[in-house]
C-alpha cells in the first residue's frame, strides 16, 4: 500500500544521507591520509570536504525534520476527520431511525440525549480547530478585560464535573489564601479554553478511578500559578516540552487508546504566552501522573 | 435469528446500530475494543453471522482485527466502517480481509442492504455446502464467469469461495474472489489497473493503483506452481495484468 512504499522511499532517502555523509568523511580521512605532506592542498581539501559533509548532514536533518512533521500533519487530518465524522454519522443514524421507526416515549429523549452530546462535541472540535489557526497571529484580537482567576476557574471545574460526571472528590480544587481575589488581565473565552483544555486532558488521561487535583496559588506579589495534577498516564520525560506542539501526540500503545487531535495543549501554550505567562507539564514518569502548571501575571 | 457483532467504540453510534438492527430482528453484540472482540469470535467461539467493524478502534485498529480473524480462519463476512472512507483506506481494508465497507456517516438503509447481502451470500454458501447444487441457486448465481473454473490442477469455486490445488484448499475472500473473476472473465485480455480499480472495486477517485499489485501476488501465491515465475496471472510492464489459463483449460 502506499502507506509502506512511502516508508520504503523514506527509509532509502534517509539511508542515502547517511551513506553519503559516511563516504564524504571517509573520503576526507583518506585525503588526509594520502596529502598530509602537500600542506596547501591538504588545507583546502579539508575545507572542501568538511564543506560537503556539513552540508549533507544539515540536508539529512532537514529531511528526517520534514518527514516528521508529515506524518504529524497526516495524523492530524485523521483525528480530525473521525472527530468530525463521528458525531455526524452518530446524529444521522439517530435522525433516520426517529424518522423511519415508531420510537417510544423515552427512547426518543435518550436519542436527543444523544444527538445533543454529538453535536456538543461537534462545536467542540470545530471550536478547537479555529482557536489553533487563531492562535498563530500573536496578540492580535486579544481583549483585554479584568478577570478574576479563581471564579474562571471554578465555572471550568464545573463544567468539566458535568461533562464527566464527577463529584468534588474526584475533581478537587484548592485555592490558596495568597491566591484569594487574584485578578489577570485577558481575554475570558481564551482563558477559559486554556482551563478547560487542561482539565479535560486530566480526565481523558486517567484511569477509570479519576482522581484530578487543581490548586490556585500565588508564587510572589506578580504571579498566580494554576496547577492541575492527576495520577493518570503519566508523561515520558523525552516528551514533556514537545508535547505543547501544535499536532504533537505521544506515540505508543498507550496513548492511542485516548482520541485527540494535538491541538489541545498547543491551544493552552499559545494562549498562556499571549497572556504573557507560560505553561509547563512534569511527570515522575509512565502511569505516574503529571502536572500542569500554568503560570499568568498578577494584575 | 441473524446474530450479529459490532465492534465500535463510540457508544452513541453503537447503541443506535443496536436499536435498529434489533428492530430488524438481529440478535446483537456490542464490543467496545478489537481485544474483546476477538474475545467473542476466537476465545468464545460466538457463532456470529456478520461483524460490522470500525476501524478507529482504540488500540488495536479495525484493519489489524480483520487481518488477525483471517489469519486465524475466521472466515464470517465483515463490513468495515470508516471515517476516512478514501481510496486507500477501503483496499487497506479489503486487504485486511473485509468483505464490504461503507464510509462513516453512512445510510441506514444502505448500511441494512449491505448487512443483508453479506447474509444472502452466506446464506448460499451454507445450502451449497449442505445439499447438492439445486437449480434454483443455479439460477440464482448466474454470472459470465461460470461458478466453478478449472484450470491445470487448479479448481476455483466463486460459490463456496474456494480454491483447490490437488488435495489442498485455500479460502477467498469476496474481494479476491472478484479480482479473480474478473481477471478471468478477460481470459487472454490485458487489464489495466485503473479499470480493476473501476470495475472491481467501485473506485474512481485518483488513486495510487499500485495498490493492486498486493492482491495481484497474493493471487499468484494461491494459483501460480511458482509465483515468482508467473504463467498465469501475468504482468503487462506499464499497462496492467492478463490472466491466461492456457491452452488445456477447462470451463464448466
Amino acid at each position: 500500500m502506499r502507506v509502506r512504499s512511502r516508508r520504503k522511499s523514506i527509509a532509502f532517502f534517509i539511508t542515502l544521507g547517511a551513506s553519503l555523509v559516511a563516504l564524504a568523511i571517509a573520503l576526507n580521512v583518506g585525503w588526509i591520509i594520502l596529502n598530509w605532506r602537500e600542506v596547501a592542498l591538504l588545507v583546502l581539501g579539508i575545507i572542501f570536504f568538511c564543506a560537503i559533509i556539513f552540508g549533507l548532514v544539515i540536508n539529512t536533518t532537514f529531511l528526517i525534520r520534514e518527514i516528521r512533521r508529515n506524518e504529524q500533519h497526516d495524523a492530524f487530518i485523521n483525528a480530525v476527520t473521525h472527530e468530525l465524522k463521528t458525531p455526524i454519522a452518530s446524529i444521522r443514524l439517530y435522525l433516520e431511525t426517529l424518522k423511519t421507526r415508531n420510537v417510544d416515549e423515552d427512547q426518543r429523549r435518550q436519542f436527543y440525549d444523544n444527538m445533543l452530546a454529538d453535536s456538543d462535541r461537534l462545536l467542540k472540535t470545530v471550536e478547537q480547530v479555529l482557536r489553533a489557526g487563531r492562535a498563530r497571529h500573536r496578540r492580535r484580537g486579544i481583549a483585554n478585560s479584568v478577570i478574576d482567576l479563581s471564579g474562571i476557574v471554578r465555572e471550568c471545574l464545573d463544567l468539566v464535573r458535568i461533562t464527566y460526571g464527577l463529584d468534588e472528590t474526584s475533581l478537587s480544587f484548592v485555592e490558596a489564601p495568597s491566591a484569594r481575589g487574584a485578578k489577570v488581565s485577558g481575554d475570558i473565552d481564551e482563558l477559559r479554553a486554556a482551563f478547560t483544555n487542561l482539565l479535560d486532558n486530566a480526565v481523558k488521561y486517567s484511569d477509570e478511578q479519576v482522581n484530578v487535583s487543581v490548586e490556585l496559588a500565588a508564587i510572589d506579589s506578580k504571579r498566580v500559578a494554576i496547577r492541575v495534577a492527576d495520577q493518570g498516564i503519566g508523561i515520558p520525560n523525552a516528551q514533556l516540552k514537545r508535547i505543547f506542539k501544535r499536532f504533537y501526540r505521544v506515540p505508543g500503545m498507550f496513548m492511542a487508546r485516548v482520541k485527540g487531535t494535538g491541538l489541545g495543549l498547543f491551544i493552552v501554550r499559545s494562549v498562556v504566552e499571549k497572556h504573557g505567562g507560560r505553561v509547563f507539564a512534569e511527570s515522575p514518569g509512565l502511569g505516574k501522573g503529571s502536572t500542569f502548571t500554568i503560570q499568568l501575571p498578577r494584575l | 435469528m441473524n446474530a450479529v457483532l459490532i465492534v465500535e467504540d463510540e457508544k452513541h453510534i453503537a447503541d443506535g446500530l443496536r436499536y435498529n438492527l434489533e428492530a430488524e430482528g438481529f440478535a446483537v453484540d456490542i464490543a467496545v475494543d478489537a481485544e474483546s472482540a476477538e474475545d467473542l469470535l476466537l476465545k468464545k467461539h460466538k457463532p456470529y453471522d456478520v461483524v460490522v467493524l470500525d476501524v478507529m478502534l482504540p488500540g488495536k485498529n479495525g484493519f489489524a482485527l480483520a487481518s488477525t480473524l483471517r489469519k486465524a480462519e475466521l472466515f464470517v463476512p465483515i463490513l468495515m466502517l470508516t471515517a476516512r472512507g478514501d481510496a486507500q483506506d477501503v483496499l487497506r481494508g479489503f486487504e485486511a480481509g473485509a468483505d464490504d465497507y461503507l464510509p462513516k456517516p453512512f445510510e441506514l438503509a444502505v448500511l441494512i442492504a449491505r448487512l443483508n447481502a453479506l447474509l444472502r451470500r452466506r446464506e448460499w454458501l451454507k445450502s451449497a455446502s449442505a445439499t447438492a447444487t439445486s437449480q434454483e441457486q443455479l439460477a440464482a448465481s448466474v454470472s459470465r464467469v461460470p461458478k466453478v473454473i478449472e484450470f491445470e490442477s487448479k479448481m476455483i469455486d466463486f460459490d463456496a469461495l474456494e480454491l483447490r490445488s490437488g488435495n489442498h484448499t485455500v479460502r477467498l475472500t469476496v474481494m479476491e474472489a472478484d479480482l479473480l473473476r474478473y481477471l478471468i472473465k478477460h481470459d487472454g485480455r490485458i487489464v489495466s489497473r485503473r479499470s480493476i480499480l473501476e470495475d472491481v472495486w467501485g473506485l474512481r477517485e485518483d488513486t495510487d493503483t499500485r495498490a493492486i499489485d498486493n492482491f495481484i501476488v497474493r493471487l499468484r501465491k494461491y494459483i501460480e506452481d511458482e509465483p515468482s515465475k508467473p504463467k498465469h496471472l501475468v504482468t503487462v510492464r506499464g499497462v496492467g495484468y492478463k490472466f491466461i489459463s492456457k491452452a488445456g483449460a477447462k470451463r464448466n
